[in-house]
């Protein structure tokens, strides 16, 4: 049998693929370039509890986590230490204070907890190094840049945003003046 | 190594160079275009809202490199920070052929007569450099003429009883109100004001071989998807091209300009689109790389008889930088106030810009470009909720909402508003980069809050349910309509070059971009760099050919 150039790629990626995932070789169990599972699950209800869901897709559909993941690793790595240490000041915040991590909180008692954030109020011992305020001011923006940007970074999936905006998308070249039902 | 020599040397390929360029090679003069960018390639950025031009959090689709290009902001505190082309401080301006041209709004303002004779007309500032231009409007107006037939303006002065006098109509008729405009434009009538169409360097018809404007939304920040918006990059320097005298050299970063023990500039020493190191020589050379770069490049050109930098010798290059601080109001409707019949900004008012009761100058106001979904994510009242469900409601209820109406306020000159080099801080190819330091002048707080209570006062007969103001702060100007730094004027003294944008004490060294600007007028800036490209490229011609 002939073996093309493609075949033999493909079977390359295979096996590298395969690497990948022997145990000794992974970083973690993370679908993610840059985040540990345990991090992004922290990080998607943060990002949920900013543009929640209702009638119109949230953070979460839109794919915010998977901007972020993507921006981290290839556009601005030095934002990740920002990340680690702010997800883990946060998880351990929310223990010493509810005795459960970030994501196991009722949503009423997650937004307290965003409050808290924002006004520098939470266990001041696990935020020595950053602000909890600047670490929050940091993911809103991501956030907004996630569900409301383009999305070939990685984010406002299928155009979620710009639905809700009653925006029509692609931008088609012409008179881009739709209804949308208004 | 050096390359032949030709005639003109130009450094900088975006409203002034463009047209020098197309000047000088139209009249035999053979020509190099040096611009440190590229040709702009609308597949490469096209709609993303995120490296547009009014947002740049992921990058800056027209450049710089941020890598590459870094500069210094020195604070109030005399620290100093290192910055990219995303920062605020960083003063952007696109560094591509065309530059500003390629993805400006495309306002075509001529500035009024006042503009020129800011000193006169309103007598001294204190702790300012305030003063006339060395030109008048009557000098500059057929050389406006030209920018406005030549790129491509459309409009009417018709219903603006402000504009300043004119020999020739537009080349086009004006556009016609998108539903923001016709809303405010009556609402302005009823309080006694003279709303009027903005003249636009965009086609409102066929014009010059490329097609009408198709109302797109993403035009301010953006590169035109039909090549409707008139720049540079699309009209001059073509042109230039065409005539086989101008070689436009893209990728290519000039270090310096050298200037001999007699006083006479000789050539550049750049680098190419490889990174190797080369000189240029040429009988004559023309700066037009903007206000900060030009200035950068004048204080990195140390010779013997200029040992701080070319035109330097009295401490001038660099000073006076402004810009425009943007002040104005917004305001929410109760109904759908916008029909995103692009690019947004369509009407706007001249009331404003003069003779306003303890006010020096003044400005225009005008309906505001759209944004996209991000930039309105951030355009919220003052205490409304910026997370949660508030915020997505809010969102939601209000995209189409919004009126605005915002103008660029007449800066006071400070002297101590500045552009220097630093000591430290190299550039990709080990070129010390631009530092800036100072603040603009106070008074400029007061004439914002006066141009903002007056659009907030519109949109509230308007019948906006929640309005608010903004302004600017006491931080730096420069930006996009950066200017001043290379000050035109009489008296060597207190000027860097004479009113034909000839570097005093360097005949061969001219200056023509915003840096030869005096005082900013109340308008954006666009077409005045290129009626000065104009200016200058005619006295070259006249003297040299």
């Amino acid at each position: 049998m002939r073996i093309t150039r493609r075949k033999f790629l493909q079977s390359l990626g295979l096996l590298y693929g395969s690497v990948l995932y022997l145990p000794s070789c992974r970083r973690n169990d993370s679908e993610y370039r840059v985040f540990t599972s345990s991090e992004a699950d922290t990080l998607i209800a943060l990002c949920e509890q900013i543009i929640p869901a209702d009638h119109d897709p949230g953070a979460t559909d839109a794919g915010v986590i998977y901007f972020i993941d993507r921006l981290l690793h290839q556009r601005f790595p030095e934002l990740l230490p920002v990340y680690q240490y702010g997800l883990k000041a946060l998880d351990q915040s929310v223990r010493e204070l509810y005795g459960f991590p970030f994501i196991s909180l009722s949503s009423g008692l997650q937004m307290e907890v965003l409050k808290k954030m924002e006004m520098d109020e939470l266990p001041a011992t696990y935020w020595k190094e950053r602000k909890s305020s600047s670490f929050f001011n940091q993911v809103i923006r991501n956030t907004m840049q996630g569900f409301y940007g383009s999305p070939r970074h990685g984010g406002n999936k299928n155009y979620a945003s710009y639905r809700m905006l009653k925006l029509d998308f692609p931008l088609v070249v012409g008179q881009n003046r739709y209804n949308h039902g208004r | 190594m050096a390359d032949k020599k030709t005639d003109v040397i130009i450094i900088g390929a975006g409203a002034g160079g463009g047209v020098v360029a197309k000047e000088l090679a139209t009249n035999g003069f053979s020509v190099v275009l040096f611009e440190r960018g590229d040709w702009p390639d609308y597949d490469k950025h096209i709609n993303d809202e995120l490296i547009s031009q009014r947002v740049q959090d992921l990058g800056s689709a027209f450049g710089p490199d941020w890598e590459k290009h870094p500069r210094v902001m020195i604070d109030e505190q005399g620290d100093r920070h290192q910055i990219h082309a995303g920062d605020g401080a960083y003063g952007h301006v696109a560094a591509c052929v065309g530059s500003g041209t390629v993805s400006y709004g495309a306002m075509a303002w001529r500035f009024m007569k006042e503009d020129f004779l800011l000193k006169s007309t309103y007598g001294m500032v204190e702790d300012s450099t305030l003063d006339d231009w060395p030109i008048t409007y009557d000098d500059l107006e057929p050389y406006y003429e030209k920018a406005e037939w030549e790129i491509g303006v459309a409009g009417d002065d018709y219903r603006n009883p402000f504009a300043p006098p004119r020999r020739k109509p537009h080349p086009m008729p004006p556009f016609e109100f998108n539903r923001e405009g016709t809303y405010l434009a009556d609402v302005c009538k009823r309080l006694g004001l003279h709303p009027f169409s903005i003249p636009m360097l965009r086609n409102s018809v066929p014009y010059n071989g490329r097609p009408a404007c198709i109302r797109n939304r993403t035009c301010c920040g953006y590169a035109c998807p039909v090549d409707a918006k008139n720049g540079t990059h699309n009209t001059v320097i073509p042109e230039a091209i065409r005539t086989g005298n101008c070689i436009v050299r893209t990728n290519c970063v000039v270090a310096e300009i050298l200037v001999n023990d007699q006083g006479k500039a000789t050539g550049v020493r750049y680098f190419d689109e490889k990174g190797k190191g080369r000189t240029q020589e040429a009988d004559i050379i023309v700066v037009s790389a903007s206000a900060t770069e030009t200035a950068r490049l004048l204080l990195n050109s140390k010779s013997k008889l200029f040992p701080d930098g070319a035109g330097n010798n009295n401490d001038w290059v660099g000073r006076n930088l402004q810009g425009h601080a943007y002040t104005g109001a917004s305001g929410l409707f109760d109904f759908d106030i916008l029909d995103l019949s692009g690019p947004g900004a369509c009407m706007a008012i001249c009331d404003y810009n003069h003779h306003n009761e303890g006010i020096i100058g003044g400005g225009l106001l005008a309906t505001e470009f759209y944004t996209l979904p991000y930039a309105f994510s951030q355009s919220r009242p003052p205490g409304e909720a910026r997370w949660g469900i508030n915020h997505k409601n809010y969102q939601r209820e209000n995209y189409y909402r919004l009126g605005r109406l915002v103008g660029p306020i007449q800066e006071i000159p400070h002297f101590e508003a500045r552009v220097t080099v630093d000591p430290v801080v190299k550039d990709h190819w080990g070129i010390p980069v631009v530092a800036f330091s100072g603040n603009r002048h106070p008074i400029d707080i007061k004439h914002c809050s006066f141009l903002a209570e007056k659009a907030e006062h519109i949109l509230k007969e308007a019948g906006a349910i929640r309005t608010w103001q903004h302004g600017g702060g006491y931080g730096l100007s420069g930006g996009q309509h950066q200017a001043g730094t290379c000050r035109m004027g009489n008296d060597p003294k207190t000027s860097v070059t004479n009113k034909y944008g000839q570097v005093h004490d360097i005949d061969n060294l001219f200056i023509a971009d915003g840096s030869l600007i005096v005082t900013n007028g109340g308008f954006n800036p666009a077409l005045t760099i290129m009626a000065l490209g104009y200016w200058v490229g005619d006295y070259i011609v006249k003297t040299y050919k």
